[in-house]
């Protein structure tokens, strides 16, 4: 189940994990390189963002795989290919995604995410919304509270 | 002290009503068990050997008397009327029910208090100095810098999910109080050359399996870029920290995989990326944090040493205690006190609901209303007027907190150990006490002078025992206990490992071990040296001998060698 800039949508990416990419579906990083054109890239959570940010900045869809729920390095990723790499297309997690940790990933820059089923995509849409304002500068929101103008 | 501001309130409460839902989730099988335990113990939850313990976030050790009587209150009305002060500063209750911890967050929410990441693989509360603020010794108030980064540090998007927990103290004193070696980042506050203050940032210390004394990679930061460089250095460890194994997921094996000098060249790196970026400092912001620590109305008081002088040689046990729990405060008039609460037959850093609420009432009435916690599990009033320190003495002394022991040996650290903790492979407080009656004459106690003794149930290190003077760490070979005994450690400036004198012993035996070892000590000691100073002198071989040299009649009893071979 898709949540994609908060709300519940059909997905129409395939995720295929080999043979070549085409155009519509999301392809491990060696074959998306072969067939780049409409394609989506499938990365894992711990790749060098340095070393692939400029081939991927292109691709309508970068989908980022987290093997276990609780893998930050996932979010360090989303962080700098939006910051540092001003990366603006779909900044997709996928993987091992529990709804309460989609707070996180949507401030590091992810603003689609592959839930189980429709009650925890519905879960996950409120815990994105569950806490009003944080202290940090992200992604989401750059500047930190002490640098915005004041009401 | 820090108050809470709109935002800081209304941020504790919504993060209740997140553990709210979580609880409510977990509880209807939503969650499962391996999210759930990751998601509570971002708010202080842990299910230990018997129930459910709850840790409290004292930021940088700091409360006020009305906080305190709030964690009184959650002891007496969820737990059995006590609570234990941790080495960070925090408070631990027992025994909460599960359903009931939503409501107890509520409760200290109200006190502007909180749970979070007090526990689980992320930043946990910001320690330092207990006597910050007040001290003779300070260069620089730690605590504005505490508070900013608990702020900075509270539900940080990219820094929550860490290879593994992750420790920051900050001392601003000539003697460092916060033991900044042995942590993830331990800061050296001090001033510069033009007067404003600049910290050093000591990376990749800790205890654990593998205890490590921090390496310095960057000297003299302006405080305006303290945020910056810390999220530099916590992306590079949350992006190349160890997760395949959580006994090389710190810190400091990543800094001792890469170098010293290849991380910070890889700090330096990235920090370029961030310098003067929008978590830099403004000027405006520091000061808005610092004005909440300007000192409080101190009355225009002299030192009052003819008065003291005379109340010291009226009672000798006053006397013992102003030399061991009372230390000098930056104002004439004034002084910090400790109130240990290492009683014999008392586990170290356990309380009383009671004790409590008299320590919230003397903080009252001997000062500003304000109490420390100190990572040695005492309580501290940071400004009492010295014309009532005999009256404090009398009234600590009914409520079993009059112990004269700062600083010396029955001043114990001590996890909470196989009694309480699921971790834990042998008990510790039960070696605490044995150790306490064997050496109850304080005549002989101040004369060994200052002696840090640590004990740690596990290779967990929560009792901090590689860096005692003396370290016993409890170790399970075959489903028994030993203990096995370091000595030379140090946790302040100058900061050492101790080094294991030998095989293993049994519970029974460790306080005989203790006294041979203060033997070797009080005979071979030159005038005026402290333990530490004669086992760096002598080496650790005279006290190997003396221990190990077993009378012919008695069959050793310590373990086989090859348990010594899990030591790091």
């Amino acid at each position: 189940m898709l949540v994609k800039d908060g709300r519940i949508v059909p997905d129409e990416w395939q995720l295929i994990d080999d043979g070549a990419a085409r155009p519509g579906t999301i392809a491990p990083l060696e074959a998306w390189r072969t067939a780049p054109e409409g394609a989506g890239v499938w990365v894992e959570s711990h790749a060098e963002v340095e070393d692939i940010a400029q081939e991927i900045l292109t691709a309508p869809v970068v989908a980022v795989r987290f093997l276990a729920f609780n893998d930050g390095r996932g979010l360090s990723f989303g962080s700098l290919l939006r910051s540092r790499y001003a990366y603006g297309g779909e900044l997709r997690a996928f993987g091992e995604i529990v709804p309460d940790l989609t707070a996180y990933m949507l401030r590091c820059g992810f603003n689609a995410f592959v839930l189980p089923d429709q009650h925890q995509a519905e879960v996950a849409l409120a815990c994105m919304n569950r806490m009003s304002d944080y202290y940090q500068a992200s992604v989401r929101e750059p500047l930190p509270p002490f640098r915005r103008a004041t009401a | 002290m820090y108050h809470y501001n709109a935002f800081d309130q209304r941020f504790v409460e919504e993060r209740v009503e997140q553990f709210r839902d979580q609880t409510r989730r977990y509880l209807a099988g939503e969650l499962d068990d391996d999210t759930f335990t990751q998601l509570r113990l971002r708010n202080g939850l842990y299910m230990q050997r018997l129930a459910p313990m709850l840790r409290i976030a004292v930021p940088y050790g700091t409360l006020t008397a009305t906080q305190l009587r709030t964690v009184a209150a959650i002891s007496r009305d969820y737990d059995k009327g006590y609570g234990h002060l941790s080495t960070r500063q925090n408070v631990q209750i027992n025994w909460p029910e599960l359903q009931a911890v939503p409501d107890i967050l509520a409760d200290l929410a109200k006190a502007q208090m909180h749970c979070i990441q007090t526990s689980g693989n992320c930043i946990r509360n910001i320690t330092t100095d207990q006597f910050a603020g007040v001290a003779a010794d300070e260069a620089v108030d730690a605590r504005p810098y505490c508070e900013i980064i608990r702020q900075w540090s509270s539900y940080h998007p990219e820094f929550d999910w860490l290879p593994r927990k992750f420790k920051i103290a900050i001392n601003g004193a000539a003697t460092d109080r916060a033991a900044i070696g042995v942590h993830d980042i331990g800061i050296a506050a001090h001033l510069g050359d033009d007067g404003s203050p600049r910290f050093d940032f000591h990376v990749g210390g800790g205890l654990g399996r593998t205890p490590v004394i921090g390496s310095l990679i960057r000297e003299n930061l302006p405080e305006k870029h303290l945020l910056t460089y810390l999220e530099a250095i916590l992306r590079i460890y949350n992006r190349y920290g160890r997760r395949d194994n959580k006994y090389k997921a710190r810190i400091k094996i990543l800094v001792r995989a890469m170098t010293a000098e290849k991380f910070r060249e890889r700090v330096d790196d990235e920090w370029e990326h961030l310098r003067d970026g929008p978590s830099t400092l403004p000027e405006e912001e520091i000061q808005r944090i610092k004005a909440c620590f300007e000192p409080p109305d101190y009355a225009p008081l002299h030192d009052e040493t003819a008065f003291l002088a005379e109340e010291r040689l009226r009672d000798p046990a006053f006397n013992t205690w102003m030399r061991n729990n009372v230390a000098p405060h930056k104002r004439s008039g004034y002084a910090i006190v400790t109130l240990s609460t290492k009683a014999t037959g008392v586990p170290p850093g356990d309380v009383t609901d009671e004790q409590m609420e008299a320590v919230a009432a003397w903080s009252e009435r001997f000062g500003f209303g304000e109490v420390r916690i100190s990572h040695e599990q005492n309580f501290v009033l940071p400004d009492v007027p010295q014309r009532c320190l005999p009256e404090l003495f009398g009234a600590a002394c009914e409520q079993g907190l009059g112990q004269a022991n700062i600083g010396l040996l029955t001043d114990m650290i001590c996890c909470p150990g196989g009694d309480f903790c699921a971790l834990a492979n042998a008990k510790s407080i039960p070696v605490a006490e044995a150790i306490q009656q064997h050496f109850g004459d304080y005549d002989y106690l101040h004369d060994l002078g200052p002696l840090d003794l640590n004990i740690s149930g596990c290779m967990n290190a929560c009792g901090h025992h590689h860096v005692g003077h003396i370290g016993i760490l409890g170790v399970d070979k075959r489903g028994e206990e030993f203990y096995q005994i370091s000595i030379g450690g140090n946790q302040t400036q100058d900061a050492s490992l101790g080094k294991i004198l030998g095989p293993s012993f049994q519970r029974d035996e460790v306080p005989a071990v203790i006294e041979k070892i203060l033997d070797v000590y009080v005979a071979r000691r030159l005038d005026g040296e402290t333990f530490l100073h004669t086992v760096r002198r002598l080496g650790i071989a005279p006290f190997k001998e003396r221990v190990y040299a077993m009378p012919a009649s008695t069959t050793p009893k310590h373990a086989p060698e090859e348990m010594l071979a899990d030591v790091g």
